[in-house]
């Protein structure tokens, strides 16, 4: 009976926490798919919102929502920089993959060794405590951070979802994701539509990093083993698929939160770089769902057997 | 006199480290962070095969060369087999994920370090003669750098970097020629670890964190890849500097991520305003369309 809890205080808690997760991995995962570019900036994106939040709640006592805009705020401005000043120039000089890679990392590495110099190199939180109250269901401790973190992913997915499924700018990221090239011979431009998608990446880090800096402690570098993970969630997603990519990172989170049961905590950390070799060796192309290759083959078979006897009459 | 024979070893080593790290991102056109975690591997496994082990001292560096060459085609061959991007991510992981092993195993000495490494010529030579051993091996490796990107090798190293398609074309095997390139220079990177573990004697994880890949990153770009003198300069150039900011007395906490500053800002200065470098190549940085294009 104890067994039976303790798995689904882990299973709830591993839900929770992957609320973060998720949003760093579709934010990664988005970049990739559109604009094509392995965005490792990512992490000083998520850097300077955690800071930004910091300083607004510790350093000025704003209230959390003012932190929230405010975080919001220097993300945006950070991302629209990062596309317009960084990206923009280097595709113009058309530089190779190479040095775009360089460039991402070398961009958040600044970024931490200039928090390290503000801030210092120890743990801060955006609240002065990271503990919330707890209400037990069941035997299942369900902390006040859990419901709301959760909502406000599946919200900002929810928003996201409909944003690329019914808007026209949304559709032109479809558009630009398949075919760069093709998508401008239609009118779309590319350069508004890879900035819209810095824009989405750079709120989705932004709401992510204000989860994680409510409930964990956040150094210097702790962008960077988050944008880690979610590169992990996006390879093992599939490059290309931002819903797998999300999946992987809620898997991932049950996986790590589990480990506790197996594994002492000080290794714990490490299985971020286990997930990343494994993602590499075993599904550098993403996991496969055969289910629903099978539902899609199955699908398009039904549609040829309806078109065969139309096709028929009219024959 | 210690003191210079201390800045002259360390500022051989990194000039090894740097000419070895352009023959993998300015030769082979392979993007990896993780050559200070080869540097690591050669430091600990000299020092534990010499300590524990009682190895003597010359075998126990060529073990450590040998166990840094094997790590990097155990990091290489997964990553490559996929694509070249893969094995920038790989080695983030790689670099992170290993000093997180080294941090937490007890015959590393973990976070606290790996002392009373067995010490190699000074004690029967004096300290002058492990200086000249450490410059024969810098010029030897820089030397072994020029030789092989001149070589036969070297040009069909450049064809593979510039255009693998057809260079698979002609039937060669552009992902072995990649471990090969990698595994060579991260050995190097493992030969210059040993070198440093038994004249210092002591190593702890904190000094092959990130901060070392960008510094070795730093002397590579400022410097000038594919060149031969390049990394040289840039070694020599962003030596100098941390120790000109030491004579500042600035507290290790301050001091740390101002290097850090100094070391990434470079390159992205030189990456956008310089990109050839102090001693300049032609076409480092530009992607294979793009020169196409420019012809």
């Amino acid at each position: 009976m104890l067994e039976a809890t303790i798995i689904l205080q882990i299973l709830w808690t591993s839900l929770a926490t992957a609320s973060y997760y998720v949003l760093f991995a579709v934010a990664f995962a988005l970049v990739l798919k559109v604009t094509r570019l392995f965005n490792f900036a990512q992490a000083a994106i998520m850097t300077i919102a955690f800071y930004t939040a910091f300083v607004a709640v510790q350093w000025l006592a704003w209230p959390a929502w003012a932190a929230f805009a405010a975080m919001l705020a220097t993300t945006l401005a950070a991302s629209y920089a990062l596309e317009r000043i960084g990206f923009e120039a280097l595709r113009k000089r058309g530089v190779s993959v190479m040095f775009v890679f360089v460039f991402t990392f070398m961009v958040s590495e600044f970024v931490d060794y200039l928090a390290m110099l503000i801030f210092g190199t120890w743990p801060q939180t955006i609240f002065p405590t990271m503990f919330w109250p707890v209400t037990l269901v069941g035997n299942i401790a369900i902390s006040a951070w859990d419901l709301p973190a959760m909502g406000a992913t599946v919200g900002a997915l929810a928003l996201l979802f409909a944003f690329m499924r019914f808007s026209r700018v949304g559709q032109f990221m479809t558009g630009v994701a398949d075919n760069p090239d093709l998508a401008e011979l239609y009118g779309i431009s590319k350069r508004r539509i890879f900035l819209v998608t810095m824009l989405i990446a750079g709120a989705f880090s932004a709401l992510g990093m204000f989860l994680y800096g409510t409930r964990a402690q956040v150094l210097p570098q702790t962008g960077l083993s988050l944008m880690l993970f979610a590169v992990a969630a996006t390879i093992i997603g599939g490059i290309g698929n931002v819903a797998g990519a999300a999946i992987a990172a809620v898997i991932l989170g049950v996986i790590q939160n589990a480990s506790i049961l197996v594994i002492s905590s000080e290794w714990q950390g490490f299985l971020l770089y286990v997930f990343l070799f494994l993602a590499i060796i075993f599904f550098p192309n993403g996991l496969r769902l055969p289910q629903r290759r099978r539902f899609v083959t199955a699908a398009r078979e039904a549609l040829v057997e309806q078109d065969a006897p139309a096709a028929e009459g009219k024959a | 006199m210690e003191y210079l024979d201390g800045l002259i070893v360390i500022v051989g080593l990194y000039v090894i480290l740097a000419a070895s790290f352009n023959l993998i991102i300015g030769y082979g056109g392979l993007v990896s962070i993780a050559h200070p975690v080869f540097f690591a591997l050669g430091a600990y496994a000299s020092a534990i095969l010499a300590r524990d082990l009682a190895l003597p001292v010359p075998l126990a560096m060529l073990g450590g060369t040998a166990v840094a060459l094997a790590a990097s085609i155990a990091l290489a061959l997964p990553s490559l087999r996929v694509s070249g991007d893969y094995l920038l991510i790989a080695s983030i992981g790689f670099q992170l994920g290993l000093l997180e092993v080294i941090k937490n195993l007890r015959f590393t000495g973990g976070s606290s370090g790996f002392i009373n490494i067995p010490p190699f010529l000074i004690r029967d030579f004096g300290r002058a003669s492990y200086v000249a051993l450490v410059l024969a091996a810098t010029a030897g490796v820089v030397f072994l750098v020029r030789w092989i990107a001149r070589s036969d090798y070297g040009r069909a190293m450049s064809a593979m970097r510039d255009d693998e398609l057809a260079f698979a074309s002609i039937g060669r095997n552009a992902m072995w020629m990649k471990i090969a390139i990698f595994a060579l220079g991260s050995g190097l990177a493992g030969l210059a670890g040993a070198l440093y573990a038994h004249y210092f004697r002591f190593v702890t994880p904190e000094q092959f964190e990130l901060l070392q890949s960008a510094a070795i990153l730093t002397m590579v770009v400022v410097g000038g890849m594919r060149t031969t003198w390049g990394p040289v300069v840039g070694a020599l150039l962003l030596e100098a500097l941390p120790q000109a900011l030491a004579f500042l007395n600035l507290p290790p906490s301050v001091l740390g991520p101002i290097q850090g500053l100094l070391f990434t800002g470079l390159v992205l200065v030189f990456m956008f305003f310089r990109p050839q470098g102090l001693v300049p190549a032609q076409d480092v940085w530009r992607g294979a369309r793009a020169a196409k294009e420019s012809r």
